[in-house]
């Protein structure tokens, strides 16, 4: 087994400490200014790749970041076990009783706000796509990731927000977090059809096999996979080391799922998000426990993955005013409509449609994920990325003054 | 407190302890009583019924016997919507099976479409149940003022010793994890207004109930509030737990159970599901 060398481990080590130092800065500058730490964390990345640290001390972010191909390696395995414990803790998050519990209204509210922008998104792609950067060649399938790429929620990030408001247990707070439950399990869920259908996706059993086993396998992790947990939790609970046994086991069940995903063709992050889910909502899966994997993975593995973005693209070169200008207006508008309309249609006061509208479209966690994986697939374009991140950043800064503002109107 | 009072009875061997019980609470609550039977009118079964009743010494001028044909759970609804009864008594069993989970006892098809309240009974006694100790769930639904009302109102009937009203924390993993995003300090003082927000919470509605003598007992817990109810009411061996109901459940629910499903799959004691 070839190891690294004394260099490469402690750039290996100078690389971690770097990100994880520079996130945390920038995260505590965040929340100065009562913004998210995925803000933050982007930032940081922005400074320490090629975008700033690249192109001002081109010496020093060569001597970080591109002097071992063997470092790099090993640390883009770090970031790939970020996101699948980052897509794991946004399965967590989802918790279908609460979806359950509050009826058809977050249904409405949430299709609704996919739909919007996922056709919106669509049909400007399709008729766009070498201005827009989406891969001309899988014409249909690209546009219809762009549309889905715009028309995701960012659960923990609007969570913290109704927090900060003091809205988290209200009815329109509770509305919109069961509806960016719903939007998560729907998004990973066309997201995956859409990759097996892709082009470029063309490892694993073939398009409608991988799209039979997709469903299959949500149906089975969620019944079946949520029973068998809720007969193994208890017996972890009580004869294993509290919480090392746990963490230790729901990990290894995580990247065990993550890895029978990938082997069938869907992308490892589903296994690891319906996995997520599937523990999440067993009545044995404390809150404690809850918490503390929230802490680990978000302090740790989230920096990690948001600075890795920065890491991977040079902002300066990249951006494309025409694109970001219409990833944000087509991005915003839609969802913020198409959640306004779905609270209407499902009778839910002007007032609360209008706070659900502004709290669906926070973005910043899942749409970077998902972006990221269109851009290594050949999907989109980097300008494009870059313009979907903007629009993560714009969106969930101006969510918590929108909602707020929204609050006290008089409609 | 209940008007009329509607029993369900089945000629089952459990038959005579369920009378001796609602005997006991139609008394307490000085309401009228409708027993309710489906299947054939016999000499033989009304003989037997006859004699239970005169047994457990039934006031015959406020009893009411109605016996219908048909469907079990469609025929015994009808009968409740008809005679106007406001709470439902049904025996059930403590734990479903796998196959009555998902195709449905007629016990608890009754609980989940009962038009009144249900008042469940696992193991009725014929020298009757004391509701010593009385759990109500208190966490924050449109029903739950109601709930604590009648919680409170039949523990006071029935003079209960203890009554705990448990109240959940919603997301509390959620919340505590974004909160991680604070210092100590800070998320320390989330932790405790989270608490207090759910003490407040069920406090501000008791102050408008009479509570009478009893000793109320509020209680925080983190998690899902059928679970959380469950596993106190095992603990602390309670007698009855009282819930609210809004909604009526379908075989959906089953498949993804929620929190009411829950605690149907395993009754943790007897069980008052208040309905508005």
């Amino acid at each position: 087994m070839e190891t690294l060398d004394h260099k490469e481990v402690i750039n290996l080590l100078l690389q971690l400490a770097s990100i994880l130092i520079l996130a945390r800065i920038f995260a505590e500058l965040a929340r100065k200014f009562k913004q998210p730490a995925v803000v933050g964390e982007i930032f940081a990345g922005i400074i320490l790749g090629p975008t700033i640290l690249g192109n001002f001390f081109p010496g020093a972010h060569e001597y970080l970041f591109g002097a071992h191909e063997m470092t790099n390696i090993a640390f883009d395995g770090f970031v790939q076990i970020s996101v699948v414990l980052l897509l794991f803790i946004a399965g967590l998050e989802v918790e279908l009783h609460i979806v359950w519990s509050q009826g058809k209204k977050p249904l409405y509210i949430a299709v609704a706000s996919m739909v919007l922008p996922i056709m919106a998104g669509f049909v400007v792609a399709y008729a766009f796509p070498e201005f827009l950067g989406v891969n001309i060649n899988d014409r249909i399938i690209a546009s219809t990731f762009f549309g889905l790429a715009i028309s995701i929620t960012g659960l923990a990030i609007v969570a913290r927000i109704l927090m900060d408001l003091n809205l988290f247990k209200t009815s329109s707070g509770l509305l919109i977090i069961a509806g960016a439950m719903i939007v998560d399990v729907l998004g990973w869920l066309i997201f995956s059809v859409i990759l097996s259908l892709s082009e470029s996706s063309n490892d694993g059993l073939g398009v409608w096999p991988t799209i039979g086993l997709t469903f299959l396998f949500t149906l089975v992790m969620l019944t079946i996979g949520k029973g068998l947990i809720n007969k193994v939790l208890p017996w972890i609970n009580k004869k294993l080391a509290w919480p090392g046994g746990l963490l230790s086991l729901s990990l290894a069940l995580c990247f065990l799922a993550a890895s029978f995903t990938e082997f069938i063709g869907i992308h490892a992050m589903y296994g690891a998000f319906i996995i997520g889910v599937a523990l999440g909502d067993s009545e044995y899966l404390t809150e404690k426990a809850k918490e503390i994997l929230h802490q680990f993975i978000n302090n740790i593995f989230a920096p990690i993955f948001f600075v890795s973005i920065g890491l991977k693209l040079d902002f300066i070169s990249g951006f494309d005013p025409g694109i970001v200008g219409v990833v944000i207006i087509v991005g915003l508008l839609t969802k913020y409509y198409g959640a306004y309309f779905g609270g209407r249609l499902a009778g839910v006061p002007r007032k609360e449609s209008i706070i659900a509208g502004f709290g669906m479209s926070t973005r910043g966690s899942m749409d970077i994920v998902l972006g990221l994986i269109g851009l290594e697939n050949g999907l989109v374009t980097e300008p494009l990325f870059i313009g979907l991140v903007i629009l993560a950043i714009i969106a969930s800064m101006s969510a918590g003054p929108l909602i707020g503002w929204a609050r006290n109107l008089k409609v | 407190m209940y008007q009329k009072v509607a029993l369900a009875i089945a000629f089952s061997p459990r038959m005579e302890a369920l009378i001796s019980e609602t005997k006991r609470l139609v008394l307490l609550f000085g309401s009228d009583l409708i027993l309710i039977h489906i299947g054939k009118k016999t000499d033989e079964l009304e003989a037997k019924l006859e004699e239970i009743i005169f047994k457990t010494g039934l006031d015959k001028l406020k009893t009411e016997l109605i016996w219908k044909e048909g469907k079990p759970v469609k025929m015994i609804l009808e009968a409740c919507k008809e005679q106007k009864a406001d709470l439902l008594i049904a025996g059930a069993l403590k734990r479903e099976g796998l196959l009555t989970y998902y195709m449905g006892s007629v016990g608890r098809k009754i609980i989940r479409k009962a038009p009144c309240s249900v008042l469940t009974l696992i193991e009725p006694k014929v020298e009757s149940t004391s509701f010593e100790k009385i759990v109500i769930n208190g966490s924050q639904l449109d029903i739950t003022p109601h709930v604590i009302k009648v919680g409170i109102d039949f523990s006071k009937q029935v003079k209960a010793d203890q009554v705990h009203i448990l109240n959940e924390i919603k997301m509390y993993g959620l919340q505590m994890g974004t909160a991680c995003e604070d210092s100590e300090d800070e998320a320390s003082q989330t932790r405790r207004q989270l608490v207090q927000d759910e003490v407040t919470y069920v406090e501000g509605i008791l102050q408008k109930i009479d509570q009478g003598n009893l000793k109320t007992n509020i209680k925080v817990t983190g998690g899902r509030w059928a679970v959380e109810l469950a596993r106190f009411c095992e603990k602390i061996d309670a007698d009855l737990l009282v819930v609210g109901d809004d909604y009526k459940l379908n075989f959906f629910d089953r498949i993804f159970p929620h929190d009411l499903e829950d605690l149907l799959s395993t009754l943790p004691c007897n069980l008052l599901i208040v309905k508005n």
